[in-house]
């Protein structure tokens, strides 16, 4: 019977020190990291993280936590899976370049063709939730512009009606479509962060394959295949390797 | 013999007692042996260097005096580079002889010169139980011939601390201990401190022997070299053996028996070489405690620091200096200057380090000031520091910091120019770029932490695919809605339609019959009775003042289209013009039925 009753004060006190929601460590978190204590902040924030909550700007504040405390590997991990929310934010990409400029690989970057580059861009100037805003105001726009089409007084009037529904549905559709690959590409998981200092990438998955490279902590890889432990990786410019998963972390 | 021995060592080593005399005036010193033996006779000698008015000796208990006091005087002159030094002094020597084992101190003695009282300090002299084998005894030395054991001279490397913490100064002091006469040194070897930062804080160019004991035996022992070493690295340190070859006088195994005093100078000595190492020694030094504070710059031991700016009060580009005085003992000469965060403003050059410390037995110690010039470029109150210094106590064995008050610094607006400038208006300033102190990540964000669980996406959420059936729901409503409300319309233009043209059925019917039997005009009879009898209905007209201009008239106020009117006008008019002439046959008939039955739909409509 003591024994009952002990187990249900000490369920109560574990409940109670869980109570915090997630908006209290939120605001506590921000807090402590106004005060330089960015371990215990970063302590907080990892609370959220663990209960399932996500957003772009709890991912920016881990990273802004670990770069503090000098883990540039886990803050470049951070701004990325921030950047893969809200690719736009202009503080994430300044403090991302940042924290890249102390990571030690330079790699060089296999160009793309330019007009796909363009499209990127286009796409990457807003967020999946604005392209998906515009969307739906491009297609409600469209809807307007039928109706003028089909009851408009004046047959100018249906005209430019007409051109202009033609117009807002293919950018309906092109905004839809933006936002449509921002969601896919977070889901995704392909992209990884080298996590240890150094870290030897092998031409074939097991520790009796040739050294091919070395990398070092916050390089950014693409991953390819999973073979047991190992991971099949592709560098920026091309260069391909196995890699132990445990060097790396999924962004 | 004593003082044959004597005189040949101040011979080998040169005139000792004569730098020692270039002191300044009314001196007045005692010299002893430290160390005799039991059954030896040693010399005392008071020395002033001046002529004394009255010597009043000491009492001598626990020893004999064997001769003494005699009094000799000696001066002499020197001119080096054309500068005459003379020196000048009086001693008195005494011959003593202990009369047992033990520690005696032999009281000051005092003289009186040029009418100024002087003592000598006391002197401790220690006996010991002698073995016949004293160092100043040359007899039983000289007959060492030929070896000369390691007992008999030696070197030895002494710290004063064996085990410290890193940075902590300590004093090594090389030593040489002999008991036989040396002539002169080879291949001295002095040790090189590898992991140490060390000076030589003694180097004398004279060597002084002193008598010391070492297990018993009087040996007379000399300083060769004292270092002071500061430990630059952790763990074991090897100090390496020191070496060298003594040149060592012994006398030539040729001749023996019995000689007399002045003998001596005609015996045939001989030189031998001996190597000498004194032994390496290991010095534990211990790594500086963890949590060192950030302003931690090296110092160890026991400090002071006082901060002050040259000026309180200056004009905006006049320089100024903030003065940092570290003194105290331990490795000054070693710390670095505190780092001091200046506004942002000043113009900061390097440090000037003046370093006023002095090495002793015990450490250097002394003051070490850092001067960091500025020139302030702006005006305005500012507030410096506070300037922080730590160091390692090794006393209490912890880090302690030093700080500062705040240093207050008032700049004033810059005078720049002469007279004449200032009285007109200045040329505007120098424009300066924004400078990039450094580089930060930007702060966090704080507001709204848009925490959401799962699906981070508004694209495929239910609020997405729910707003967009909306608009495709709302599109298609107001499709069906309008498309209705147009056809609704279309349907009742076709019942007033219809209707009209009842009504003009009904009014035509009886002209429709006379059309049918083809009666002319009876058929015109009835279509010009049928019209009028539609208008006075449609225009509330009595028939009776029925009109074509009455007709027109009212037609205009109704706004009935012009044309239509005409054609209503003629029809009636044909209608008028046909009752009374013939039949032109054809279609004609048919042709005005059809006239008068669109126009009456079309007035109805």
């Amino acid at each position: 019977m003591k024994r009952a009753i002990f187990l249900f004060y000490f369920c109560v006190v574990l409940s109670s020190m869980n109570a915090q929601t997630p908006k209290e460590l939120w605001a506590s978190a921000n807090n402590l990291y106004s005060k330089a204590q960015y371990a215990d902040a970063l302590q907080g924030y990892l609370k959220i993280e663990e209960s399932g909550y996500a957003s772009e700007s709890l991912f920016y504040n881990l990273g802004n936590c670990y770069f503090k405390l000098n883990e540039i590997g886990k803050s470049i991990l951070y701004y990325e899976k921030a950047l893969k929310l809200n690719p736009s934010n202009e503080d994430l990409l300044n403090n991302l370049s940042l924290a890249k400029d102390f990571s030690l690989d330079k790699i060089e970057e296999v160009p793309d063709f330019i007009l796909k580059t363009w499209i990127e861009n286009i796409n990457y100037s807003f967020s999946s939730d604005t392209w998906s805003y515009f969307a739906l105001i491009f297609f409600a726009a469209t809807a307007f512009l039928l109706l003028n089409f089909r009851f408009g007084s004046s047959s100018r009037l249906r005209k430019i009606s007409f051109f202009l529904a033609i117009a807002s549905v293919l950018l309906g559709l092109l905004a839809g479509y933006f936002s449509l690959i921002q969601r896919y590409r977070y889901t995704l998981k392909n992209t990884a962060i080298v996590m240890k200092p150094v870290s030897t990438v092998r031409s074939s998955p097991d520790d009796s394959g040739k050294s091919l490279f070395i990398l070092h902590e916050g390089t950014k890889l693409e991953l390819l295949e999973e073979i047991g432990d190992w991971k099949r990786i592709e560098l920026a410019d091309g260069r391909q390797g196995w890699i132990t998963s445990l060097d790396i972390e999924v962004i | 013999m004593i003082g044959m021995y004597l005189k040949r060592v101040m011979l080998l080593l040169g005139s000792v007692v004569i730098s020692i005399a270039c002191m300044a005036q009314g001196a007045f010193t005692v010299d002893a042996p430290r160390v005799v033996e039991l059954d030896e006779s040693f010399r005392l000698v008071f020395t002033a260097n001046s002529e004394p008015t009255s010597f009043n000796p000491p009492a001598f208990s626990g020893f004999d005096v064997l001769a003494g006091p005699s009094a000799s005087t000696m001066s002499s002159t020197q001119i080096i580079n054309g500068k005459r030094t003379e020196s000048f002094q009086v001693s008195y020597t005494y011959v003593l002889q202990p009369k047992s084992v033990g520690k005696f101190t032999i009281p000051a003695a005092s003289v009186v010169i040029g009418g100024k009282g002087y003592t000598s300090n006391p002197i401790t002299i220690e006996v010991v139980k002698g073995d016949g084998n004293a160092a100043g005894n040359s007899e039983r030395s000289a007959q060492a011939t030929g070896n000369v054991s390691g007992d008999d001279i030696f070197m030895r490397m002494g710290i004063s601390k064996g085990r410290v913490v890193k940075g902590e100064s300590l004093v090594a002091t090389l030593k040489i201990y002999t008991k036989v006469p040396i002539a002169g040194f080879e291949n001295v070897k002095f040790p090189t401190f590898n992991g140490f930062w060390s000076q030589e804080i003694e180097t004398p160019s004279n060597i002084e022997f002193v008598r010391e004991t070492v297990n018993g035996k009087i040996y007379d022992a000399a300083v060769l070299r004292r270092y002071m070493l500061v430990p630059q690295q952790t763990g074991s340190l090897a100090v390496e053996p020191s070496e060298m070859i003594c040149l060592i006088q012994i006398k030539s195994p040729a001749g023996g028996g019995q000689r007399s005093v002045f003998d001596d100078f005609f015996e045939s000595y001989q030189t031998v070489k001996k190597r000498i190492t004194a032994p390496g020694i290991h010095i534990m030094v211990d790594a500086l405690p963890p949590g060192a504070p950030a302003t931690f710059a090296g110092g160890v031991g026991d400090f002071k620091m006082s901060a002050k700016l040259s000026r309180d009060t200056v004009q905006a580009n006049e320089a100024v200096s903030l003065i940092v005085t570290i003194s105290g003992t331990g490795n000054i000469n070693l710390i670095e200057a505190p780092k001091i965060e200046f506004p942002a403003d000043f113009e900061v050059y390097d440090v000037k380090i003046s370093d006023k410390s002095s090495k002793t037995n015990k450490g250097a110690s002394g003051i070490k000031e850092f001067e960091f010039p500025i020139i302030p470029r702006g005006s305005g109150h500012f507030v410096l520091g506070p300037v922080r210094f730590s160091y390692y106590d090794i006393s209490s064995r912890k880090y302690l910091t030093l700080s500062s008050g705040d240093l207050e610094l008032k700049v004033g607006k810059d005078k720049g120019g002469n007279s004449g400038m200032s009285s007109s208006l200045s040329l505007g300033v120098n424009k300066q770029a924004v400078k990039s102190l450094t580089n930060d990540i930007r702060y966090i964000h704080t507001g709204l932490s848009h925490l959401k669980r799962g699906n981070q996406f508004f694209v495929a959420s239910f609020t997405f695919y729910a707003l967009l059936a909306i608009i495709i729901s709302l599109f298609f409503i107001t499709n069906s809605f309008l498309s209705k409300r147009i056809e609704r319309n279309r349907d009742i233009a076709g019942v007033k339609n219809r209707r009209a043209n009842k009504v003009a059925r009904a009014r035509l019917k009886t002209a429709e019959s006379f059309l049918k039997q083809k009666l002319y005009t009876g058929f015109y009879e009835e279509l010009h009775r049928a019209i009028l009898g539609y208008c006075s209905d449609k225009l509330a007209l009595p028939l009776s003042d029925l009109s074509r201009e009455k007709i027109a008239e009212s037609l205009i106020k109704k706004s009935v289209k012009p044309d239509l009117i005409q054609e209503l006008l003629s029809l009636i008019e044909a209608c008028e013009y046909a009752r009374y002439a013939p039949d032109p046959g054809g279609v004609e008939m048919d042709k005005n039925y059809s006239r008068a039955m669109r126009l009456i739909s079309d007035l109805e409509v």
